[in-house]
């Protein structure tokens, strides 16, 4: 009884996280623009990693293997948004056609029309 | 059309990357500063009578032996490789290198080498020899974008100095932001322990002197972009990796040349092997891996400081 319900858990587990590695990768084919294409990546990166490493946490019950695993989940946790975050700037602070995608939240109202491209 | 755009990248006419990789936009007005400052170096290069005197050693004729020497050279290689080629086994057919050495390799390896991982007692022991040269190779590499990009007080004059100013201005610099900062100071000391265990874990399982190198070197990296270049030189300076690579590869050539010494002439090798399976083991894999990881760590780093600094 206790083996099922643990393997019920996993492979909830894992499928969800299928699923959301399936929107991501969907998503980063998909959408055009690069903030887009970051978040979708985003989803894959934190959601996906954790529901595919909780999945395989429970298989492995309590051992070390499982603490080994967690901390996975923590250091993919710790430095993929952050790497996210970088690329998200970079893009910010080169793309020339940055108002062609992007609305400015705040600048609308104020018509600073920026001269950048017309 | 695609064909005449590569011919003109090829000879240096256009640029293909431009409007693509450039970071700064709008204002063209200091990429106009930078191509007139090229304009002015290159007009002064070519009064100078050292250039004058390489154009002419072109025109003399050194071009076309250039090109008759590479492809001398070229066919020579060919010619080696492809007899090379035609002179191995047939495949399925009996061999030593197919039988006898991967038998005697699986068989006798942990006896003879004193080392669980077998990958890791072919490369560092069996053919040390090679995995000499790779270091080697890595080390020229170095050696050859240093010479190349390196940029201190000696061959910076004062006009280059206002190019760099210009070019500085055009990279954002991340190494002044908290986000990277807080997270470099957590997860640096993880990765260089996670890379110290690879590096004395070779021998016994998966890592090695390449990997645990790499992953040193990541961690490098990593401190050199968070806390900017000053703070990286006071830790791992050019210097000290040319120190380091330069003892490492001395060690790594010093103690395989004693190995291969006494097993040429069926003397006694003095080096201890270990038990199989603890740290200390292996014989000379340990150091040896020690001295290859400290290599890798520092190629991989010098790689990053000069391209991201250099000219």
């Amino acid at each position: 009884m206790m083996e099922w319900i643990q393997f019920i858990a996993t492979a909830v587990c894992l499928l969800a996280g299928v699923f959301a590695f399936a929107v991501a990768v969907i998503g980063v084919a998909r959408f055009e623009f690069v903030l887009n294409r970051l978040h979708a990546a985003g989803v894959g990166d934190t959601l996906g990693i954790f529901l595919i490493v909780l999945g395989c946490v429970i298989a492995a019950g309590f051992s070390l293997d499982a603490l080994k695993l967690v901390l996975l989940i923590f250091f993919m946790w710790f430095t993929s948004p952050v790497s996210t975050h970088y690329v998200a700037q970079v893009e910010y602070f080169t793309n020339r056609q940055l108002e062609k995608y992007v609305r400015f939240i705040g600048e609308a109202e104020n018509g600073s029309d920026t001269d950048g491209d017309s | 059309m695609n064909k005449s755009r590569f011919l003109s990248w090829l000879y240096g006419e256009t640029d293909v990357m431009e409007d693509i990789l450039e970071l700064d936009e709008t204002s063209d007005e200091s990429r106009e500063q930078l191509k007139r400052e090229k304009r002015r170096l290159r007009r002064e290069l070519l009064r100078s009578g050292r250039a004058k005197k390489v154009i002419g050693a072109e025109t003399k004729g050194f071009y076309a032996l250039y090109h008759v020497v590479a492809v001398v050279s070229c066919i020579m290689l060919i010619g080696v490789l492809l007899f090379a080629v035609a002179n191995l086994p047939r495949y399925g057919e009996e061999n030593p290198e197919t039988t006898e050495m991967v038998a005697r390799y699986v068989e006798k390896g942990v006896e003879e080498t004193g080392a669980d991982n077998i990958v890791a007692g072919m490369i560092l022991d069996y053919r040390a020899f090679d995995t000499l040269g790779e270091s080697h190779v890595l080390f020229t590499a170095l050696i050859c974008v240093t010479i190349l990009l390196r940029l201190d007080r000696k061959n910076m004059r004062k006009t280059y100095e206002d190019y760099y100013a210009i070019r500085g201005e055009r990279f954002h610099d991340i190494s002044r932001e908290a986000i990277m900062r807080n997270v470099a100071a957590v997860l640096v000391p993880c990765i260089f322990v996670f890379g110290i265990y690879v590096l004395l874990n070779g021998q016994n399982g998966p890592g090695g002197g390449f990997s645990g190198g790499a992953v040193m070197g990541a961690a490098m990296i990593i401190f050199s972009a968070a806390f900017g270049f000053d703070k990286a030189d006071r830790v791992f300076s050019k210097r000290l990796g040319a120190w380091v690579t330069f003892a490492a590869l001395s060690f790594y050539s010093a103690a395989k040349g004693y190995v291969f010494f006494t097993g040429a002439n069926h003397l006694e090798n003095h080096i201890p092997k270990g038990t199989p399976g603890a740290i200390l083991s292996g014989g000379l894999i340990l150091p040896l891996d020690i001295a290859v990881g400290m290599v890798v760590a520092f190629t991989m780093y010098g790689f990053y400081n000069l391209f991201m600094r250099g000219k």
